[in-house]
């Protein structure tokens, strides 16, 4: 008899599995997932340090001390994504949270070694007074942020036990990052390790799976300088001297995070925005259709290439703008939802039961309307991706971080055409942006009402 | 039912679309060839009025020695002339074809002296001549549209005789009121021309003193005065001063005189119009070889080389990669001839540490303002390695300002050796230790040593130049981070001292003055001194050797600055690098001089190249 | 529908008034002043000069007064209806009344903006108005055809194929085209650089006289550039003339069409097709404003001077006035485009009003 009734899923449930039925969304999601893998692992896959040597007797491993704060809280935060995703005991919102509240806690057990010196820095600063104020301005927002989620989220969303059962998994680190601070070092020559091997210094040494960094620039080596593809180098060297494959794994970091924080704005802001739009119709609708046309009006390349070439290149910067040139989709798609379900009987019936505003909107409201921003939010990713790579190619990218777009521009050198430093990175961008689009593509067809019906 | 758009009318908008685009691709070609042909009428126009001119004297009785015809009968002897006679007399020579330069940018602007970039100078080169120019190979200065001039002892005054029977492009004459009209001109504040007039700070008064003589006084002796009125391109009086400067200063392209070449519109070229310079047929002087001068401005490198490869270009300057490419090429090799000269304009890179800095309204003194680091800085810096790799060799370690070919170089200075120990050394006394223990040396204030390098972005070259020193500084424990600016963002922070290091180049000229950049009076405001240098020994060398007109003196002095500069180190000379280029092969006549290749970009002398008869190929 | 019309025109103004403010203060917060920009050009200056340089060009332009002050200045140049001053001495000599519009002078190239854009608009022009019909014949024909083979194989994988085809990034597109298809080591079947030939000038219309001929020289210099702009759209123009398509043959009248006996290939042209292409003329005129933006990569990597590359060029320069005047261009094209965009949309369907 239960076995007659058919399987009970949420809306978001259903919609996750039919957006994972065709096979090429399955291969996109595939090749996102692969890619995520790289971007968290990275410093583990391709470091010039090695992971374990023995000099002079002594055994130590410079690539553990090399981890900067994010090297590690991201692999954390992806373990916890991970076993959230497969014991399913949190709802979406939750697990979030969780994984918030875990990288928040990470991220404050690797980083406060730096605070001190970033703080003296600042202190004796040969800045600008104008930078001076703004160091002091974002160290303090940063520290506040943190410090509140650590404090706020186990309160007020997560569940008692998870958080005990985090806590006791995440205690070890806290008190290993006592012990041993996170210190990357200022400095590196990344070819002192080579040549003490081959001078006999380092005894044994165990590397990781692609021996160079991203800014190795190989000075023991200079006739690798701009190779093709060779033994020791699959994928090449650049016009730098540095390896190619080493490059790309670190620029995945790059395009991911541009992709996903800037995303993460631009869905943020849409969503209040059109949200408050679409539930208080009127002077607040038409005043928001006005800023969304400008927004929307003002070319997204031309204003980046602006503001990078005015104000300098960081890569904060660069999310910000991207996620405020893209948020225009979002609000409109939240503000045609919310024209409709404002008049169905469940929100009249929150706003007669008196409920705050804050809570008809975001806990009655959105889950209904959030369909087409998750689909937007794919495509999303793919353009924001696609931005920050053709800016690069512009040459007005980060200076010291490898991205794809960059070295697609290198390819070109004057000296003539560098094939597998426009085929390989050129690839990667490619196949991530088709990988998005053919989520979203299969997301969207999975919302389609009209395909639904057809079931 | 209405009748809705269909397949039919969409194949009928389609064809109507392919046919407007081709109508208007025949309308620019057609625009195109109006222009060419109002050119040929405005040509044809010159030649008959000349031709109806030349009718009226013979028929007035004037015999062709005298006039016009001395001054072509006496022009082939001209010392200016020397090398274009030399190539006329080869068995092969023939007029005709054209020459296909490429500037490497958009040029703004022809217009004579208000223009800044070297590119309008060239062409200015081709089309307006000056009193005098140097010869390439002597390095003298020979008289072009001076017949002679006189220098007084003490320097401060100087008389030219303006040759007669020079005409401009357009039939006026020359006299000297068109001298002392151009001088005036740039005098005047209201053209747009501050650097030129920074030069002309001493001419007190410039005056005819007959058609054909000008009289210059000067306040104060200063080596350049000379070179600075004589080299001056003349402007024709009856030509520009119908413009008021306002005018002047926004016109693009106002560009008339007395050269080989010209306009074929002088007064209407504007950014987006080819660049061609079509024989001027009035010229006074000896022919030129070359019917027509393209300049194209193809700004992409790859796409230049590629061109010069299919024959569209005719002169590829390339950076070392790209000519060891070619060299390699044997399709290239056939089709071409190339070059490695030295290039005494080409001038020198170097590294500036800034001394001062403005911190929070404050003004610091940086750690570079202790000498012992700069030399460090310098000792710590492989420049011999860096020539090898990044330059191929083509590059040599520069040692001061001046270049190492010309007399003002002192012959004894080394440049300093790459020396890690040494220059770890110096750092050491200067105070500079790694106390922490974390790699990087902290200064006697405890911070750690970590600067910012300021450097034109969009260049390759540059790029690698300064990851190269930055690892080779890590090394050292320095922590050096890159700043790449776009040229207007740089300059406007190199003016406000806003910078830690800077990696730039200076341009060179045969005898450079030292004063605009190292002189403790060129700091403030707009000068040169960007990098807060401060010397009074200096200061009084380079004083004294502006004042001394007497070249072995003058040298000794110079030789005198370089040694101090060679101690000192407020800039870290980087390179010297010889012109590498590549021309078509149906080029004759090519041969390298004092000044460079023998086809000087920046000298009005005439061009010494041919193409044989059968060779050409713009013209049959 | 008129007052509609007028309304939406007026509504542009507002929206580009803001648009224009917030690129203008953009740039003007920027830590390099115009001022400092143009002067540091000129190089080597005495004290003395420096303060008469900086006096003539405040005055010029403008420079030293208060930010919004500049931009309400711009804004009154730009706009056909605003105050013209009538001589020296004001303000009983102004006047407001309609004017054409001054979009002032490049500070970089020291000369008027209109005739600088007037040489880079009909490049931009050129290359896009023969790239927009291509894509929408392919985008129609290959729409038409993966809907005659709905559900087949062949519709599965041109769908995937085309979604590829719109993820292609264009920045490598240009880039492998040039490496391969125009290099001298690889094939060299096209050129690597600009619109035409240097002997252009010289040569005949058509082929002839020992040269190709203006027309077919032009033409195998756009092969390349054009392809780069069209791939993408007509990509993403198919999938949407594919699912309009199978939008409309799914309606009552195709039904009673079919079932009149008519045959598939007169129901799917005459009476679908028609009806499906509204979504594509409202998407066309939406891609108006990529006509600018769209070609900045593809002219800076082919050397075409064109305004994708005025952009670029103007930026970096801070050139505050021609850059100012490119993106007004831009945002009217993409305003105009909207508008476009509803009207046609109003006309093609006589079920849409906007009363």
């Amino acid at each position: 008899m239960s076995d007659d009734l058919p399987l009970r899923r949420t809306y978001l449930q259903q919609v996750v599995h039919d957006t994972l039925v065709p096979v090429a969304s399955r291969l996109g999601l595939a090749w996102v997932v692969c890619l995520a893998f790289f971007a968290v692992t990275a410093p583990f896959i391709a470091n010039s340090h090695p992971i374990l040597m023995q000099e002079a007797g002594r055994w130590s491993s410079p690539m553990l001390k090399s981890l900067e704060p994010a090297d590690i809280v991201l692999p954390v935060a992806a373990i916890a994504a991970a076993v959230l995703l497969v014991r399913r005991k949190l709802s979406a919102g939750q697990g979030l949270g969780m994984v918030a509240w875990v990288s928040a806690v990470t991220y404050a057990a690797t980083a406060w070694p730096s605070v001190r010196p970033y703080y003296a820095t600042l202190r004796g600063a040969r800045l600008e007074l104008l930078s001076v104020w703004a160091a002091w301005t974002l160290l303090g927002f940063a520290g506040a942020m943190v410090a509140m989620m650590i404090v706020l989220l186990p309160i007020f969303v997560l569940p008692r036990r998870a958080t005990m059962v985090a806590s006791a998994c995440l205690a070890p680190l806290v008190v290993l990052t006592l012990v041993f601070p996170v210190r990357p070092p200022e400095l590196v020559v990344y070819e002192r390790y080579r040549q003490k091997e081959k001078s006999g210094q380092i005894t044994s040494v165990l590397r990781t799976l692609v021996p160079y960094s991203a800014n190795d620039r190989l000075r023991d080596q200079p006739e690798l300088r701009l190779t093709p593809p060779r033994r020791g180098h699959p994928l090449g060297t650049e016009p730098n001297g540095a390896d190619v494959l080493s490059r790309m794994i670190h620029a995945s970091r790059i395009a991911l995070s541009i992709g996903f924080i800037a995303t993460g704005i631009a869905v943020v802001v849409g969503v209040i925005v059109g949200g408050l739009m679409g539930y208080f119709v009127g002077t607040v609708d038409l005043l928001g259709m006005r800023l969304i046309e400008i927004f929307q009006a003002i070319p997204r390349l031309v204003l980046l290439v602006a503001i990078t070439a005015s104000y300098g290149r960081s890569l904060y910067l660069m999310m910000a703008v991207i996620g405020m040139l893209s948020w225009t989709g979002d609000a409109r798609f939240i503000r045609a939802e919310f024209l409709k379900l404002r008049k169905e009987d469940f929100v009249q019936a929150a706003v007669a039961a008196g409920l705050p505003l804050r809570s008809i909107l975001f806990r009655h409201m959105l889950p209904n309307g959030i369909a087409p921003v998750l689909v937007s939010a794919s495509f999303g990713v793919a353009s924001a991706i696609l931005l920050e790579s053709t800016l690069s190619f512009l040459g007005l990218g980060l200076v010291d971080e490898p991205s794809w777009g960059q070295m697609l521009n290198q390819a070109r050198e004057g000296s003539g055409f560098n094939w597998w430093i426009a085929l390989f990175p050129g690839a990667a961008i490619f196949l991530t942006v088709f990988a998005y689009n053919l989520v979203g593509e299969s997301l969207r067809d999975a919302l389609d009402p009209k395909l639904l019906k057809r079931e | 039912m209405e009748n809705r758009f269909g397949i039919k009318d969409f194949l009928l908008f389609l064809v109507l679309a392919i046919l407007i685009g081709m109508v208007g691709l025949a309308m620019v070609m057609f625009d195109r060839q109006y222009e060419e042909i109002q050119a040929i009428k405005k040509q044809s126009g010159e030649m008959t009025a000349d031709m109806v001119a030349i009718r009226r004297q013979l028929a007035q009785g004037v015999v062709t020695a005298g006039g016009a015809g001395e001054a072509r009968g006496k022009t082939e002897d001209l010392e200016v002339f020397k090398y274009v006679v030399e190539a006329q007399k080869k068995p092969d020579f023939a007029r005709g074809d054209w020459l296909i330069d490429n500037f490497g940018t958009k040029i703004g602007r022809l217009t004579p002296v208000v223009s800044t970039d070297v590119y309008q100078t060239i062409i200015e080169g081709r089309v307006m001549e000056g009193l005098v120019t140097r010869d390439p190979q002597t390095l003298k200065f020979v008289p072009v549209l001076a017949e002679s001039w006189e220098v007084s002892k003490d320097g401060l005054t100087m008389v030219f005789k303006v040759r007669k029977g020079v005409t401009f492009s357009d039939g006026g004459a020359l006299t000297a009121d068109d001298v002392v009209f151009t001088l005036n001109w740039v005098m005047n504040k209201d053209v747009n021309a501050p650097r030129a007039r920074a030069y002309l700070e001493k001419l007190v008064e410039v005056k005819a003193t007959g058609p054909h003589e000008v009289v210059f006084r000067f306040s104060e002796p200063y080596f350049l005065n000379f070179a600075t009125v004589a080299e001056a391109s003349v402007m024709p009086k009856h030509f520009y001063s119908r413009f008021k400067p306002q005018e002047f200063n926004e016109r693009t392209g106002l560009l008339m005189g007395t050269g080989p070449y010209k306009l074929a519109d002088p007064e209407n070229w504007s950014p987006g119009k080819p660049i061609e310079l079509v024989r001027n047929d009035r010229y006074w002087g000896v022919a030129p070889a070359f019917e027509r001068l393209v300049f194209r401005e193809v700004e992409d490198e790859s796409a230049s080389m590629v061109m010069f490869g299919n024959g569209e270009l005719d002169i590829f300057g390339c950076v070392p990669e790209q000519y060891e490419k070619l060299l390699k090429d044997e399709r290239i090799l056939k089709m071409s001839q190339h070059l490695k000269y030295h290039n005494p304009l080409s001038g020198y890179g170097y590294i500036g540490w800034n001394q001062q800095r403005k911190v929070g309204g404050q003004v610091v003194e940086t750690a570079f303002a202790d000498a012992r680091v700069r030399r460090a800085m310098t000792l710590l810096i492989d420049r011999e390695r860096m020539a090898k790799e990044i330059y191929l060799g083509y590059a040599t370690v520069a040692s001061g300002p001046f270049d190492p070919m010309s007399p003002q170089s002192n012959p004894e200075i080394k440049p300093w050796p790459y020396d890690e120990v040494k220059g770890k050394a110096l750092l050491a006394e200067a105070g500079f230790r790694d106390v922490s223990g974390d790699g990087v040396i902290e200064g006697p204030d405890g911070k750690p040593f970590s600067f910012k390098l300021t450097y034109p972005s969009g260049s390759a070259t540059y790029e690698r130049m300064v990851l190269f020193v930055k690892d080779g500084l890590a090394r050292a424990g320095i922590k050096m981070e890159l700043e790449p600016l776009d040229w207007p963002v740089m300059l406007d922070k190199l003016k406000k001292s806003e910078f830690d290091a800077c990696a730039l180049g200076w341009g060179g000229v045969v005898e450079s003055d030292a004063y605009q950049i190292f002189h403790s009076s060129q700091i403030a405001g707009e000068a040169d001194n960007r990098t807060h240098y401060i010397n009074k020994k200096l200061d009084a060398v380079i004083e004294e050797a502006r004042r001394t007109i007497d070249d072995e003196k003058r040298m000794k002095l110079w030789h005198e600055v370089h040694r101090i500069l060679h101690e000192d180190q407020p800039y870290t000379f980087m390179f010297n690098r010889p012109a590498l280029v590549f021309l078509n092969g149906r080029l004759a006549n090519v041969g390298q001089t004092k000044l460079g290749l023998n086809y000087v970009r920046l000298s009005a002398l005439p061009i010494p190249w041919y193409v044989p008869k059968g060779a050409q190929k713009y013209t049959r | 529908m008129l007052s509609y019309l007028i309304r939406r025109i007026l509504l542009i103004v507002p929206t580009l008034i803001g648009a224009t403010a917030l690129i203008f203060f953009v740039m003007a917060l920027a830590p390099v002043s115009i001022t400092d920009a143009l002067l540091s050009r000129e190089g080597n200056l005495q004290p003395g000069e420096r303060k008469a340089r900086e006096e003539y060009l405040n005055r010029r332009y403008g420079l030293n007064k208060p930010l919004p002050v500049q931009y309400f200045r711009w804004l009154n140049a730009i706009s056909p209806v605003g105050v013209k001053e009538k001589g020296a001495g004001f303000p009983a000599s102004w006047k407001v009344g309609v004017k054409w519009p001054d979009l002032g002078n490049s500070f970089k190239q020291a000369r008027p903006v209109g005739p600088i854009i007037l040489e880079a608009l009909p490049v931009t022009l050129l290359i896009q108005t023969i790239s927009m019909p291509l894509s929408i014949a392919i985008a129609i024909m290959s729409g038409i055809w993966a809907a005659k083979h709905r559900g087949k194989l062949q519709d599965v994988a041109t769908g995937t194929v085309l979604l590829g085809l719109w993820s292609l990034p264009v920045i490598w597109v240009a880039v492998m085209l040039i490496g391969y298809l125009a290099n001298v080591h690889y094939l060299k079947w096209f050129p690597a650089a600009g619109l035409h030939d240097p002997r252009a000038g010289s040569m005949s219309f058509f082929p002839g006289h020992g040269s190709a001929g203006y027309l077919l020289d032009s033409l195998w210099h756009l092969v390349l550039p054009v392809t780069c702009l069209t791939y993408g759209s007509f990509a993403f123009l198919s999938k949407l003339t594919r699912a309009s398509l199978l939008d409309t043959l799914g309606a009552d009248f195709i039904r009673t069409a079919r079932a009149k006996g008519l045959s598939e290939r007169v129901v799917l042209y005459r009476h679908a097709l028609r009806n499906s292409l509204l979504p594509l003329i409202t998407v066309f005129a939406g891609i108006l404003p990529a006509l600018i933006t769209g070609s900045i990569v593809v002219e800076k990597v082919f050397s075409v001077p064109g305004m994708g590359r005025l952009v670029i060029d103007s930026l970096l320069a801070q050139d505050r006035e021609l850059f100012l005047s490119v993106a007004t261009i831009t945002l009217l094209l993409q305003l105009t485009g909207f508008l476009l965009m509803d009207i046609a949309y109003a006309i093609a369907d006589p079920r849409v009003s906007y009363e």
